[in-house]
């Protein structure tokens, strides 16, 4: 037949329940289809052929976004652009941080939480907001239900533990507490393109002091999750407790180089090199702390990141 | 988006149906899986005012709304979208009744080539109704979704800010989306699996329940009065006669009679380079000796849509009649883009051709109409017009009868569908 169509040929199948999801992907060559706006573009240039696709849109449980025991649970198809604009989520600041980050608003329309982690491209902003608040994936299989902490879940490119025939349920956030401040920037060629080279940042201040942890990405085939509080305390030595913020980042910058090199370990590519990805990690890391410490100290609000 | 429940499959060799709402109109595809929204809605409803530039989502010209919001076209299998109301640019604005943002792309002139035009009316119509107070400053970010080849982004960023600051408490709605009946078609050089069809309009013999006009302003209106040399009766027997009705209008051709007053038919026009091909079909809604109103609908097979509501009355005057006939005529897609004076200039002068027709079949002779479209009147002209004579006569009786039946048919709820 003569026509137009890109993907190769693919069996359809919409199940309505998450268990008759999972019945489905036992199938050989079957893939989840959620958002889509990574898989089509994969099957649109036959970069992939699976032989069938498991419409996971229809299933009404993983539809839901819930709120309990301190977690922000987001299902496997609601839409970034529904978490960006949700109240119950505005109790994760970074996700709002990260999110308008994270392709375009038409993208967000329908690309979801779930798939982009799932998805785990080295240079997505969703996994890294996972790595570095330490989330959960509730993942889903014939043998039952796998909870997986983030620094276990990404194992490379585009690669996590979830096996093809389990499906990824939920992402479960922890929400922000008191003396949270986030953190996140990027660098990219263009606004809606992935990064060059980004990161995530969390510092919590209590009584007892700070504690930084920065997740970054772009920079390897996964995120790379660091504590920071050592050189956060030191830079806090010299500037005083309650800096400036352009003294604070120039204070962190002394450190900064000390981090790029530890976290940046791609050997670059035709779009920057492993050095300018250095120097942009050292830059984003050195303001971003600057930022997320100076927001710690703040009254807690939640929704305002 | 709603969706239905568990179980929707189809073999990777199987066509499904997909019942979506597609600019106001529920339409109902049936579609192998892998074809995407953006070739549903170009080559199957010939929809072509979504452009497909990267197919994979980069590019943004085939932005559309789903349920409001946009969304990339060329990155959903039209099957995920049962239940889905789509809007494309064809259902913003019409040519004579221009949405806000068309106008101000218009006027500021950000449009070159045009063809990132829709993918940016969509998008920035998705931004300003969710986001009436976005700030100048951050327009280049927030349209950043949507390249523009010709690189014409100042334009494009000054006409949306303009319609911004015009429209704070809220953009007007898509002023092109009512309930009409879509016509499906196959795209050329399709196999018989690729073929969409409207589930009823295209089923040999089926007729849809009705042809629904768009509300507001047609795209042309038709006004004319033509005298006839033939007596009153004369034209009543033209009137009796649908078939020979559609003989007298040049490039017209009945190609099925489907009951209920309904009737199938082709209808060619052929201007300079221009040649289009109109399928479609016909309801009498009225047909008495001296009126006849009727609605059709049509698609081109380059693309465009027409739909018309025409009334004809004849009056006697002196020996002869005075014939007047009125239409309303929407078109959408190529034809429309035909400009409005052009296309009113051919359907006033078909009207006349058609009234010259008219007076030779109601004087009994073969409606040989001038400036003879190619194909489709020959193939009618051998009819032997004797046996037109004697059938006329049958007709004829068959409508006075069908006079008494008037004025039930109504617009159905859509419930009732
Ligand atoms: C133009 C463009 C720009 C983009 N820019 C960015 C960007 O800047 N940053 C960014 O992070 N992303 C970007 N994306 C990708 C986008 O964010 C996607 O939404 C996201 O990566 C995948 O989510 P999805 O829901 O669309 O997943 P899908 O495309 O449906 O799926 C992606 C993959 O994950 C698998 N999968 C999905 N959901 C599950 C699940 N619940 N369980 C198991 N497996 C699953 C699928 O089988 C598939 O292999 C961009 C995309 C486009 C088209
Ligand atoms: S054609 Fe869909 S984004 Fe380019
Ligand atoms: S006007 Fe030509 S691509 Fe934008």
């Amino acid at each position: 037949m003569n026509q137009p169509w890109k993907p190769a040929p693919f069996a359809y199948v919409r199940p309505g329940t998450t268990e008759d999801a999972l019945t489905e992907l036992a199938r050989d060559g079957a893939k989840v289809l959620a958002g889509g706006q990574s898989l089509v573009p994969v099957l649109a240039m036959r970069l992939g052929r699976p032989s069938m696709l498991v419409d996971i849109n229809a299933v009404p449980e993983l539809r839901q976004i819930s709120r309990s025991n301190g977690h922000l649970g987001v299902g496997a198809t609601v839409r970034q652009r529904q978490v960006q604009y949700d109240d119950a989520a505005a109790a994760v600041p970074l996700l709002r941080l990260a999110l308008p980050w994270v392709g375009h608003r038409e993208i967000r329309s329908r690309g979801t939480v779930c798939g982009s982690i799932a998805h785990a491209d080295p240079s997505a902003e969703l996994p890294a907001v996972a790595s570095c608040l330490d989330a959960t994936m509730v993942v889903a299989g014939a043998e039952g239900v796998r909870e997986i902490p983030a620094a276990e879940f990404f194992t490379g490119a585009m690669s996590t533990v979830i096996l093809p025939e389990e499906l990824l349920t939920e992402v479960r956030f922890p929400v922000a507490e008191e003396g949270d401040g986030f953190g996140f920037g990027e660098i990219a060629r263009r606004h809606g393109d992935f990064a060059l080279a980004g990161a995530a940042v969390r510092v919590r201040t209590t009584s007892a002091g700070s504690r930084a942890r920065i997740s970054c990405f772009g920079i390897s085939d996964h995120p790379v999750t660091r504590d920071v509080t050592e050189q956060l305390r030191s830079a806090l030595d010299a500037t005083g407790t309650d800096p400036d913020e352009s003294d604070l980042r120039r204070a962190l910058a002394d450190h900064a180089d000390g981090i790029a090199d530890d976290v940046v370990d791609t050997g670059g590519d035709a779009h920057a090199s492993a050095a300018y990805r250095r120097q942009l990690i050292a830059g984003l890391v050195s303001r971003q702390v600057a930022r997320a410490y100076l927001k710690s100290l703040r009254p807690h609000r939640e929704g305002k990141p | 988006m709603s969706l239905p429940y568990a179980y929707a499959r189809t073999e990777a060799d199987d066509t499904v149906d997909v019942t979506m709402t597609v600019n106001g109109s529920e339409v109902t595809l049936s579609l192998p899986a892998r074809i995407t929204l953006s070739d549903a809605l170009r080559d199957h409803l010939g929809l072509t005012g979504t452009h497909v530039g990267c197919e994979h989502g980069i590019c943004g010209m085939c932005t559309i709304l789903v349920d409001g919001q946009a969304s990339r076209a060329c990155l959903l299998f039209a099957v995920q979208l049962e239940g889905a109301e789509i809007t494309t640019v064809e259902g913003l604005g019409r040519q004579d009744d221009l949405h806000p943002l068309q106008e101000s792309f218009s006027k500021h002139h950000a449009l070159q080539c045009g063809f990132c035009t829709p993918g940016f009316l969509m998008s920035s119509y998705d931004l300003l109704t969710h986001e009436p107070d976005v700030a100048t400053e951050d327009l280049p970010e927030e349209l950043s979704g949507v390249l523009c080849r010709c690189t014409g982004y100042r334009n494009i960023i000054d006409a949306v800010d303009e319609v911004a600051h015009a429209h704070r408490d809220g953009l007007p709605g898509p002023g092109n989306c009512a309930q009409r009946t879509l016509v499906g078609r196959t795209p050329s050089g399709a196999g018989p699996a690729a073929a969409a069809e409207v589930a009823t309009a295209a089923v040999p013999g089926h007729h849809p329940d009705e042809i629904a006009l768009p509300t507001g302003e047609p795209t042309i209106t038709v006004d004319v009065t033509s005298q006839l040399e033939s007596a009153p009766t004369e034209v009543a027997q033209v009137f009796g006669d649908i078939r020979l009705l559609a003989r007298c209008l040049p490039g017209a051709e009945l190609t099925d009679e489907l009951g209920d007053d309904w009737y199938r038919g082709r209808a060619r026009i052929a201007l300079g380079p221009v040649r289009l091909s109109f399928d479609g079909m016909a309801q009498v809604l009225e047909q008495r000796d001296d009126r006849l109103v009727l609605r059709a609908q049509g698609k081109d097979t380059g693309g465009g849509s027409a739909q018309a509501e025409i009334v004809m009355s004849a009056t006697p005057a002196g020996t002869g009649v005075s014939l007047h006939a009125e239409a309303r005529v929407f078109l959408t897609g190529r034809v429309a883009s035909f400009g409005r004076s052009l296309a009113g200039d051919v359907s006033r002068r078909m009207f006349e051709d058609f009234a010259r027709g008219m007076d030779r079949a109601a004087a009994g002779a073969e409606p040989d109409v001038g400036a003879k479209p190619p194909g489709a009147v020959a193939i009618l002209v051998g009819a032997l017009s004797d046996r037109a004579r004697a059938r006329l006569r049958s007709l004829r009786q068959r409508s006075r009868d069908r006079t008494t039946r008037r004025d039930r048919r109504r617009t159905p709820s859509r419930d009732e569908r």
